[in-house]
């Protein structure tokens, strides 16, 4: 029976204006250092960084925006005694989720021994005018394999609804100098994920063999109020256990998840044996669901 | 060797646009041409580049051949994983998201297929095949694709248009060519066949020496390379992690039959050997497979169109022992120790003559 990878350090750098310390990176860097402080690690434990965010400082698209996080968390940033292997991986509002599976294989084979998480968004048009995805935040995790067994992260299940791509697209255009971010979301995008989230519940809680009654808390995307509010009727579970924090968090695509998951563990701390599904809403579409046991 | 579960190269798919642009062509296009004889100190004489066809075509292209090849159907995939770095999808346009990995998945067919983006500058590809190896050695999937399409042409062009002195940063944008690429991996049933190491390692305090994002002069996007300072600082390391992977390996340089580096220049690949010969004190057997001259550097791409080309003509064979050497902006340095099974054969078997590759 494969062991299972856990939470050791969550980290955030939540929305809200600065003056200092703007943009992708600066805002996973925040992250990236308080999620090291959480756990209680150094910079040089961390043997993998893959990095989930989708807008970019400067609109950069090479190197790895990982490789920027890497050197200004000096995460063995040298040539030399420990080595630290970093990449983007991207795939929307699910990037995380999908990080944290590929994280949580790289660990059970034996790869290496702990890896870090981060996701940032930032606007990185040099004049305001372009169109904002979503409030600059940062979020970051660091997993290793867990000491308990039967806790941390159990089943993933990943559905893409690939006729549906068009549907959420950000790009940068290229039509003007320094590039303009787009961001287009067509009418319906939330019903499609509405539709898609209950088959992906229903498996992921089958692969793991739970009930619904098992689940303690749903922590999802926080996509908006009205989303959320359709939410337990789509999957099956009643309002009070799916976290909602639309009033006050708005949606900031792949850091999301992990920061209403900061929110949920700062307002009430899981207790252990507590199981939480974990809900992610992406474009591709996609939508994601991972279990996970304290 | 490790008894670790060695995963293969399944499948290989290659696509290589029509459109040749020689060098003197590119250089002739340059508002203001460069002094330097670039054919000369690239080695590059030409490069395919993509016309009405955008990175995402490139990918596509190479992912159905690679399907035709294959004993895997398109709804066999588990996973699709896209190394893509010039996501120039649509005309003056870089998609951020749905990751094209979607896009490929739906064109080719994969509808239960898994799909993401991996992004890690030019070792993008191996980066997903080291993905797609620990997915598959945990059990989480039994096969997957991993495919980039490069275009490139854009940030060329841009160059052609935007340089202004003899040492301008975009100079190496001349060495770039379009191509797309996929692979289809599994466990491999031959225990002597497959990747025996696969090591990457990015070392970020060196992020500088190379990056891409919009010009800020005017539209279109710009690869900004220092190249004498990022080579310099890849021969000095490179050579060690390559020592050590064949090391994991269990193999000397005599158990090699190819060594596929990254396609940068011909003369970029001639510095780096003599490099690993300083290391090693011992001189490097004469088989160093280079396709910059007619195909450039097309990215992520490169080592597989490499693959293409040597198949081909004969010189890789089944069974033949390969180290894939790349470097790659970040700095990020991998290596890769590799034994072909029958596709060499297969590869061969499936080429129509005569065709375009």
């Amino acid at each position: 029976m494969k062991r299972r990878v856990r939470i050791a350090g969550l980290g955030a750098s939540l929305p809200g204006f600065r003056l200092l310390r703007r943009g992708s990176v600066a805002r996973a860097v925040e992250a990236g250092r308080r999620c090291l402080a959480d756990a209680g690690r150094r910079p040089a434990e961390v043997g993998l960084l893959i990095h989930a965010g989708v807008t970019r400082d400067y609109h950069v698209c090479e190197p790895a925006n990982a490789a920027y996080i890497q050197r200004r968390l000096g995460i063995n940033v040298e040539f030399q005694g420990a080595r630290t292997l970093s990449f983007d991986l991207g795939n929307g509002g699910c990037g995380m989720l999908d990080a944290a599976h590929v994280l949580c294989a790289l660990l059970q084979e034996g790869t290496l021994r702990a890896g870090m998480i981060t996701a940032s968004e930032g606007n990185a048009d040099w004049q305001a005018r372009g169109e904002r995805p979503c409030p600059d935040s940062g979020a970051a995790v660091l997993l290793e394999l867990s000491p308990r067994p039967g806790t941390g992260f159990g089943s993933f299940v990943f559905l893409t609804r690939s006729e549906h791509a068009g549907m959420a697209e950000t790009v940068v255009s290229l039509a003007e100098a320094r590039g303009r971010l787009l961001v287009r979301r067509a009418p319906g995008l939330e019903d499609r994920w509405l539709e898609m989230a209950g088959s992906v519940v229903a498996e992921v809680l089958e692969r793991e063999g739970l009930s619904r009654g098992q689940v303690d808390r749903v922590i999802p995307a926080q996509i908006s109020a009205g989303f959320l509010a359709r939410l337990p009727g789509a999957i099956g579970l009643p309002a009070e256990r799916v976290a909602d924090f639309s009033g006050d968090m708005p949606d900031t695509l792949s850091t999301s998840i992990f920061l209403a998951l900061h929110r949920e563990r700062t307002l009430r701390p899981p207790l252990p044996g507590q199981t939480f599904l974990l809900l992610a809403f992406g474009s591709g579409l996609t939508v994601a669901a991972a279990t996970y046991r304290f | 060797m490790s008894d670790v579960q060695k995963i293969r190269i399944e499948s290989l798919g290659a696509y290589l646009p029509e459109q040749v642009l020689t060098m003197e062509e590119l250089l002739a296009s340059c508002r203001r041409r460069p002094p330097w004889d670039l054919e000369h100190i690239t080695g590059i004489r030409e490069r395919r580049v993509a016309m009405g066809e955008y990175a995402v075509d490139l990918a596509v292209q190479a992912a159905r051949r690679a399907l035709a090849l294959s004993r895997y159907q398109a709804a066999d995939l588990d996973v699709v994983i896209c190394a893509s770095i010039s996501k120039h999808n649509r005309e003056n346009e870089f998609h951020l998201e749905p990751a094209t990995a979607a896009r490929v998945a739906r064109a080719i067919g994969a509808g239960r297929a898994r799909v993401f983006d991996v992004v890690n500058a030019c070792a993008g590809m191996l980066t997903g095949i080291f993905v797609l190896q620990g997915l598959i050695r945990a059990g989480e999937v039994r096969c997957g694709m991993v495919v980039s399409g490069e275009h490139n042409l854009p940030v060329t062009r841009t160059a052609a248009r935007e340089l202004r002195h003899r040492f301008d940063g975009q100079m190496a944008a001349l060495t770039l060519g379009d191509g797309g690429a996929a692979v289809i991996l599994d466990a491999s049933p031959d225990p002597a066949a497959g990747f025996h190491h696969l090591d990457l390692v990015t070392g970020a305090r060196h992020d500088h020496y190379c990056y891409s994002r919009p010009s800020r002069r005017g539209p279109g996007g710009i690869l900004v390379t220092k190249a004498h300072g990022l080579q310099r600082k890849g021969n000095e390391h490179f050579p060690a992690y390559l020592k050590e992977t064949l090391d994991r390996s269990g193999w000397t340089l005599d158990d090699l039959d190819h060594i596929i580096p990254h396609q940068v220049s011909v003369r970029a690949i001639e510095n780096s050997a003599r490099a690993v010969e300083r290391y090693l004190g011992c001189p490097l057997p004469a088989i160093t497979r280079i396709s910059a001259d007619v195909y450039a550097n097309t990215s992520t791409t490169s080592h597989f169109l490499a693959l293409h080309r040597f198949i081909l003509d004969g010189t890789i064979k089944a069974g033949d022992n390969l180290l894939l050497v790349s470097g790659a902006s970040g700095i990020v340095i991998s290596h890769a120790t590799y034994t072909f099974d029958d596709l060499p054969d297969r590869y061969r078997g499936r080429w129509v003559p005569g065709g375009r590759p």
